[in-house]
């Protein structure tokens, strides 16, 4: 549709009727460039646009919160940064050890006994009557403290309870003759747990025997790498079998 | 150093650069320069909190206005409306009133009082269009009407606007033919 600047200016000023009106603006619909000729010759847009550009008078105070600081090349170091921790992490990760088990935990706290730390213990049966009754109740099971009592050449000095990753860890220190400190450890593991036939190790220097059997996690430590388990070993073996 | 900036930043210039825009913008929608104050300040931090929608760096400011109308019509008309009502509140001429003399003024006053009296449909699309210069189709998309609507909305507010300049031309003529 071709439309003169008069027809437009016509529109503009309301001088035609409602079916050219609707004509103009169809046309103007779908032609810009009608569109941008139309609004040049608008005679009223000017003056409203003159009165209200002097508006605000000052440009409005606007009150925004802070952009964040790193921004830029502080971004950009903090990404690298970020970058190289994940890469440390993930190689510690890669080549951490193997997550300690209750066994190497164990051992580690016994290491820190000298004679000092079982001679001071209080060994009263009173006192072991109730450690055992404490601990037996914890572990949900017996600690045939007949057999512990037993045992040739040790005295029996205390029994303690430990956790481990929230399981039972019991802890029962007897002296040797010398007066060097030697232990028993039992954990309750769950009824899961498999059974583990005996293994000797030397941790955190001392010479250890584990096994497991029905949901319980043993040990025996001895004072000392070299030390001889044999005799204990079996004993406590025989009577925790059932 | 790259000249790239991210949508925060374009956002915050945006703020910036079109601030006076979105004020007459809010002003038209509330009719009331504190209103418009407050619009201005809810439109931009409303906008800066967005940023992450905004894909194209361009035409910021007709993002900058929908979102001020949005504000307006959604959570500030209501309220305002009612206090236009209870005190008759009359636009603020004497905003526009400070031409060099008084003829100047007088004709100022009387068009912005003109145009703060149009219909609201009117007014927004007279303030979108003859003072902040959208074509018809942009008007139309910020509105979301159809361009025809915006057109008549305008022949309707020229026709108003038209007697209000007539008889001003007419009443200088004769006060400065005395």
């Amino acid at each position: 549709m071709k439309v003169s600047d008069d027809t437009l200016l016509a529109y503009l000023d309301g001088t035609l009727d409602e079916d050219q009106c609707r004509a103009i603006e169809a046309a103007v619909e779908g032609d810009a460039e009608l569109e941008q000729r139309m609004m040049a010759l608008d005679p009223i847009a000017p003056m409203v646009q003159q009165v209200f550009d002097k508006l605000p008078s000052d440009v409005p105070v606007i009150d925004l919160p802070e952009p964040a600081r790193a921004g830029g090349v502080l971004r950009l170091v903090a990404v690298a940064a970020s970058a190289a921790i994940a890469a440390i992490a993930l190689t510690f990760w890669a080549t951490r050890p193997a997550p300690m088990g209750w066994a190497e935990q164990a051992a580690i706290y016994q290491s820190l006994y000298a004679p000092e730390t079982i001679a001071a213990l209080d060994s009263t049966p009173a006192l072991l009557d109730a450690q055992f009754a404490q601990a037996e109740q914890r572990l949900g099971r017996s600690l045939n403290r007949e057999t512990l009592e037993g045992l040739p050449g040790l005295e029996l000095k205390r029994a303690q309870v430990l956790s481990f990753k929230g399981k039972p860890l019991i802890q029962i220190v007897f002296a040797d003759e010398q007066g060097q400190p030697f232990a028993f450890c039992v954990i309750r593991q769950g009824p899961a747990a498999p059974n583990r036939d005996v293994k000797h190790a030397v941790l955190s220097g001392l010479a250890t025997a584990t096994w497991a059997q029905d949901g319980y996690g043993y040990m025996v430590l001895g004072d000392g790498a070299q030390a001889d388990l044999g005799g204990e070993l079996d004993v406590l073996m025989q009577s925790f079998s059932g | 150093m790259s000249t790239k900036i991210n949508s925060e930043q374009a956002v915050r210039r945006a703020v910036q650069a079109h601030s006076r825009r979105v004020w007459r913008f809010a002003l038209a929608l509330s009719g009331a320069s504190d209103v418009a104050d407050d619009l201005v300040q809810a439109t931009c931090l409303r906008a800066l909190e967005r940023h992450h929608q905004v894909t194209s760096h361009d035409r910021l400011d007709s993002w900058l206005m929908t979102i001020c109308r949005s504000i307006w019509l959604n959570e500030v008309r209501a309220r305002s409306v009612r206090r236009a009502q209870a005190l008759s509140v009359t636009p603020e001429a004497d905003l526009v009133a400070s031409g060099p003399d008084a003829e100047t003024n007088i004709f100022a006053s009387e068009v912005f009082t003109q145009v703060m009296h149009l219909p609201e449909a009117q007014r927004e699309t007279v303030m979108l269009v003859f003072v902040e210069g959208y074509s018809y189709r942009e008007a139309a998309a910020l509105l979301e009407v159809p361009i025809g609507t915006i057109m008549s909305r305008l022949s309707n507010a020229r026709r108003k606007l038209k007697t209000v300049m007539q008889h001003e031309a007419a009443g200088a003529a004769q006060r400065s033919g005395k």
